[in-house]
């Protein structure tokens, strides 16, 4: 089966994917910013033995930071499999499904993070998915939970439900036209927020957002959901209209972007991180609008692309550390080989 | 647009604070987001730059605490983890369930401005020693309760809330008062009662 990321789902042209994350606590132990190491050992000693126990999570694979090597490690973070917070983390452990949609990590920063993602904009699957993980864990263990504020955590702006969703969304022509920054100020007004996914200073590389609720308390899930996806369709349409525009009033202009893009990743030798995403933003774009095509009968997934071209997916594909100039060597040879070609 | 905060770079960083009712938009290059402590990119849960300012006003009340080194509230401390009051303020983050409790009171008004409410809605965590007992309870008490899950408390549960709910209140007040005494003895009692409500 494939996995979230290499599959396109629903409204595929502009989302890549739907997110939901449950913050949860056990009642014995402090939480993480007052947690010992020692505490934190036993803790996950403690979670992973309990939820190993459950029939949930009989097919998954559990890991241990204590037997994972730097690597490794990012290689998960880089998949989407763990958090940043979890990465930055001594004490870590957890579990994944084996499609890698559901991800159960452990003293993160709150002593249970349930993720789930599916592909496309189908945030009712990633919520379902979650969900039935999280009834599953409160079977095994007793929550930090109060009448009143709901699931209790570390910080008061996850507390109540627990719960973020988000969607991952592919907006090039949005940001082409500079209307990312309005349209995150206007989103703060919906409770919600916005950021690039990619890219370190001044501009998301690949184009590659995210969307996610900022509230948490005082609302059902389902509100959030629904709050979020309707600012969701929002983007959506304003994505495409655009797109619309661009293709029909410069297709010359549209059609050589992509080829060009497409022309680099085919042949280039040397690829940097932020030129790899802006090309394949560009093609992914291209792929979206029907203004170029796989000899595939069945669409081809960008985003798996964008996955594999991260520094320690490379790193751990070669079995060993990278110069930079490796790196870049490596990362233009896993694109010609893994693209697919297009006409 | 241009980072509010260096005028240099452009701003990527983006959010909507709320204080006292008045929506603010703040635009920050990334360089000046993290040097403020507030999360850059990445996919941490994410969205807790606004709370950075959660405790604006309680802030301002630490400077002006760490000049009386008298000042009660110094002796704030959660019995369970140990976090104390200047603590809390400084990292706006709780040590333990318990410190809901302790310091939840002091931040109610900042949360209710932030999350647009301080009453949890949605999934409830059944607790399955708590529950088991609840219904044993209920099998003598009111039957006729609503199918409702959310409804699943026996009264007197529901009476030690309402209870909690007003302690908390005098709690708050008697912070506001600086009557620190007062508070302390609201705070023990919330504690009893949550204490004795657990292991009805
Ligand atoms: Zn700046
Ligand atoms: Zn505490």
């Amino acid at each position: 089966m494939l996995r979230w990321f290499e599959e396109n789902g629903r409204e595929s042209d502009v989302v890549i994917s739907s997110r939901v994350r449950l913050a949860r606590n056990i009642r014995d132990y402090n939480f993480s910013l007052k947690l010992t190491d020692d505490d934190a050992r036993k803790m996950v000693n403690d979670l992973t033995a309990e939820i190993g126990k459950l029939e949930a999570v009989k097919d998954y694979s559990s890991y241990d930071f204590a037997r994972l090597d730097d690597y490794q490690k990012m290689a998960m973070k880089e998949c989407h499999v763990i958090s940043d917070f979890l990465l930055g983390q001594k004490v870590a452990a957890g579990f994944v499904s084996k499609e890698e949609d559901v991800s159960i990590m452990l003293n993160e920063e709150d002593h249970i993070r349930i993720q789930a993602y599916a592909s496309g904009m189908n945030m009712e699957k990633a919520f379902e998915l979650a969900d039935k993980t999280d009834d599953a864990i409160e079977q095994a263990v007793s929550y930090a939970y109060d009448e009143k504020y709901g699931y209790l955590t570390t910080c008061p702006s996850n507390v109540g439900t627990g719960m973020r969703a988000s969607y991952m969304l592919h907006l090039p022509a949005l940001s082409s036209n500079n209307r990312i920054s309005g349209l995150a100020a206007e989103v703060g007004r919906f409770g919600l927020v916005m950021r690039g996914v990619y890219g370190d200073s001044s501009r998301s590389y690949g184009d590659i957002y995210q969307l996610s609720n900022q509230i948490t308390l005082g609302i059902s899930e389902k509100e959030i959901i629904d709050n979020l996806s309707h600012i969701a369709n929002q983007i959506i349409s304003q994505e495409r209209a655009l797109r619309r525009q661009y293709v029909i009033n410069r297709k010359l202009s549209a059609l050589d972007a992509v080829y060009r893009s497409y022309g680099v990743l085919r042949y280039a030798r040397k690829m940097s991180l932020k030129d790899a995403m802006l090309l394949l933003s560009q093609v992914r774009l291209g792929l979206a609008q029907g203004l170029v095509m796989t000899d595939s009968e069945t669409e081809f997934c960008v985003y798996q692309l964008m996955i594999g071209i991260q520094t320690a997916n490379l790193a751990l594909m070669n079995e060993n550390e990278l110069s930079e100039e490796e790196l870049e060597e490596y990362r233009a040879k896993f694109i010609r080989d893994n693209l697919p070609v297009i006409r | 647009m241009l980072c509010e905060n260096c005028y240099q770079n452009e701003a990527t960083f983006h959010y909507t604070e709320v204080i006292n009712g008045v929506m603010t938009e703040h635009h920050l290059c990334s360089s000046c987001a993290s040097k403020m402590g507030l999360s850059g990119f990445g996919d941490s849960l994410g969205g807790n730059f606004p709370f950075v300012k959660l405790l604006t006003g309680l802030f301002a009340a630490s400077n002006r605490a760490g000049e009386e080194a008298d000042n009660p509230m110094l002796h704030v401390k959660c019995p369970k983890c140990g976090m104390n009051y200047q603590e809390f303020i400084r990292v706006g983050k709780f040590g333990c369930a318990e410190c809901y409790d302790v310091f939840g009171p002091l931040i109610e008004d900042n949360m209710k401005k932030l999350q647009g409410s301080i009453e949890h809605k949605g999934k409830r965590h059944l607790d399955k020693s708590e529950s088991a007992d609840n219904e044993n309870k209920n099998e003598t008490a009111s039957k006729s309760v609503s199918g409702k899950a959310a409804e699943k408390k026996s009264k007197s549960k529901t009476d030690i809330l309402d209870e909690i709910a007003v302690l908390n209140a005098k709690l708050k007040e008697a912070i506001e008062l600086e009557e620190y005494e007062d508070a302390a003895r609201y705070r023990d009692e919330i504690k009893a009662l949550k204490e004795g409500g657990r292991d009805a």
